[in-house]
């Protein structure tokens, strides 16, 4: 009888440890899968910010903003010097 | 009536029959509710079941990556962005009059036209706009109108723009390559993708998976051998020559001389990838550089001189009379040179286009040698570039030739090429006989060619070229502080309705620098120019010494020449003339 009622409270006990595990480890599993969600938005993130980047520095909008802003100009053959070899 | 038990005994009696009564009853209610339950577990199992599955059981598409596209110094050519989708399911809308007016302005769509859409009933999936940001997407769905859902995507962007337009290509709507490097690399790029079943919670939340997760597998990137800032150069140095003379279109190929590897390959009209509508795209669409093919005139001289070189028929000093301008072949042909030009070596053939110089000195060549030789130099073969619709040209068997056509094909007619043909066919002057194979990736180890000609020859012709800038028909090719070694090319254009040859040109030019020492082939073709010349010498020489210039400066190439005189203090050779 005692056998019993310790084995009934065993039962009991795991049980409840299976529970709070099983509990435990979907709720590490959600938060695992938001970490993995957030890797992906980062990675979309990180190549919007290189697009940006080589769009800045894109080769037309350089020379756009040095003939217009800066008022730069190619150098003539009379402003170029050559110091030979 | 009820009746009342009057003595103990009778209210026993009484009880005992109210109690079978009452256990009767809840007998016949346990039944119920068994046979129901068993009506649920046995025979509506799968049905409910699905139903549970339905509501916390979710199917996830895992996105596999594109792979990135980029330039030799890993500068980004194309990328995926994330869009949004917004569809319908036109059964579950709901939308007052307020809703629809403000849905149909932010989907830019006019309101008969998306009360059009929600009106199809017999579909439960309608796109409203594909390819949106995030952040309008976000507004849409902020509105929470049922039936309206949206879903990630991603887009390409190719900031690159018109300049690489059609090297990279580009994608459809549905993220598959349908034009240049995107087609040709689209399985490479595109990867492979996942999926897994999931369990969500209440919020929304994945809390386990249901089966083995099927990884994704990301699209790997590609590595061009192109340089964006020659590439760059070169698309703004056809803009200009096409706009100065008003020319059809102007394509060029810029190599390197020791590995075939592709710096720059562009085209003039272009389109933006970026937001080009599909007309517009799909007119200027072709590569022209290896996708049109072109009777290459005087640039293919080189080629058939060098094999009389190597066979040693003539040096380079061998004396060709000219005569006064004109030889007949056979009955059907005149050979005409636009100056009388007397006797001349075969430097001076090359040197003034002389197409009686190379006729006379094909003439004691066979035809299957010459056939066998312009094959070795790449005519009529692919190149190796691998770009999808690439072209070979067309050389006829040397069993079809007669006479006259081996004296068109000794000067650059009745024969066809591809711009990136005639610049491979260069890498044989630059590599000391050796020609190499064509490639848009970027290599890392050496790149074995194939000897086409002797070391001997290969160097004569390449002085010859070199003549062809320094007093011949191409001083505009000059790039200051280089030697410069090139041909030029003037064709007359097939006319398509005729049949004959109309008045229609093609000014080319295909040249490399430094001539001591080459580092940079390039090829340039500038289509019908209308306006100020049409020779090669005039529109396409000077494309190819602005972006030749460029290649130069960018890669800190050694100057190999101190004297440097101006195209215009130089005596042109038959730059009036017309040199084909």
């Amino acid at each position: 009888m005692r056998l019993n009622l310790i084995l009934f409270f065993a039962l009991i006990i795991f049980s409840l440890a299976t529970v709070n595990s099983e509990h435990q480890y979907r709720k590490k599993y959600s938060k695992l899968d938001m970490e993995n969600k957030k890797t992906l938005e980062l990675r979309d993130e990180k190549t919007k910010l290189q697009l940006e980047e080589s769009d800045k520095s894109g080769n037309e909008r350089i020379e756009q903003i040095a003939k217009k802003k800066l008022r730069m100009h190619n150098p003539s053959e009379k402003e170029k010097v050559f110091l030979g070899k | 009536m009820i009746k009342k038990a009057k003595t103990r005994q009778e209210f026993f009696e009484l009880s005992n029959f109210r109690r079978r009564f009452m256990v009767l009853i809840l007998l016949a209610l346990f039944a119920t509710l068994f046979s129901r339950a068993f009506y649920l577990q046995s025979m509506q199992k799968d049905f409910l079941q699905s139903k549970g599955g339905d509501i916390s059981n979710r199917n996830e598409k895992l996105h596999a990556f594109r792979g990135k596209i980029l330039d030799r110094n890993n500068e980004l050519l194309a990328a995926s962005t994330p869009v949004e989708t917004i569809w319908a399911n036109p059964s579950d809308i709901i939308l007052n009059i307020t809703q629809k007016k403000k849905l149909a302005v932010l989907l830019k769509m006019r309101k008969d036209h998306l009360e059009d859409r929600l009106s199809k009933k017999n579909t439960n999936h309608v796109y409203l706009r594909r390819q949106i940001s995030p952040e309008l997407a976000g507004k849409i769905m902020a509105m929470k109108i049922p039936g309206i859902y949206s879903e990630k995507n991603y887009r390409r962007y190719y900031p690159g723009k018109e300049a690489m337009a059609h090297v990279v290509g580009f994608t459809n709507v549905d993220g598959d390559g349908i034009e240049g490097i995107e087609l040709q690399s689209n399985e490479f790029l595109s990867g492979e993708h996942g999926f897994r079943k999931v369990l969500k919670n209440r919020k929304g939340n994945v809390v386990d998976d249901l089966q083995e997760i099927q990884i994704p597998v990301d699209g790997k990137d590609v590595i061009l051998s192109l340089d964006k800032r020659l590439q760059y150069a070169s698309y703004k140095a056809l803009e200009k020559a096409v706009e100065k003379h008003a020319a059809l279109s102007g394509s060029a190929v810029l190599i390197n001389a020791r590995t075939g590897e592709v710096l720059a390959m562009s085209n003039y009209p272009s389109f933006n990838p970026n937001t080009s509508r599909s007309a517009q795209r799909s007119k200027y669409i072709k590569n022209r550089v290896v996708t049109d093919i072109f009777e290459p005139g005087s640039t293919l001289k080189p080629l058939t001189v060098s094999a009389a070189l190597k066979n040693n028929s003539v040096t380079p000093s061998t004396l060709i009379d000219t005569a006064k301008g004109f030889y007949r072949v056979g009955k059907r042909l005149t050979v005409r040179d636009t100056h009388a030009n007397g006797i001349i070596s075969v430097k001076e053939v090359v040197q003034k286009s002389s197409n009686i110089g190379t006729t006379h000195i094909v003439e004691g060549l066979e035809k299957k040698y010459l056939w066998s030789m312009l094959n070795s130099f790449g005519m009529g073969t692919k190149t190796g570039i691998q770009y999808p619709g690439e072209v070979t040209g067309k050389i006829h068997h040397y069993e079809d030739w007669g006479e006259t056509e081996r004296a068109t094909i000794s000067y650059g007619y009745g024969i066809s090429s591809t711009l990136i043909q005639l610049a491979q066919a260069y890498t044989v002057f630059a590599n000391d006989g050796v020609i190499k194979p064509i490639s848009l990736f970027k290599e890392e180890g050496l790149v074995i060619g194939r000897r086409v000609i002797d070391k001997k020859t290969s160097h004569e012709m390449l002085q010859i070229l070199e003549s062809v800038v320094t007093e011949g028909t191409a001083p505009y090719a000059k790039v200051k502080g280089y030697r410069v070694a090139g041909k030029t090319g003037t064709t007359k254009k097939l006319d398509m309705n005729g049949g004959g040859y109309g008045k229609k040109y093609i000014g080319s030019f295909v040249g490399m620098a430094p001539a001591s020492n080459p580092r940079f082939i390039l090829a340039v073709m500038i289509d019908e120019p209308t306006v100020d010349g049409y020779y090669g010498g005039v529109v396409a020489a000077p494309v190819f010494s602005s972006i030749m210039t460029e290649a130069l400066k960018i890669y800190s190439i050694p100057q190999d020449e101190i004297e440097f005189k101006h195209p215009k203090e130089q005596k042109m050779v038959y730059l009036n003339q017309h040199d084909e």
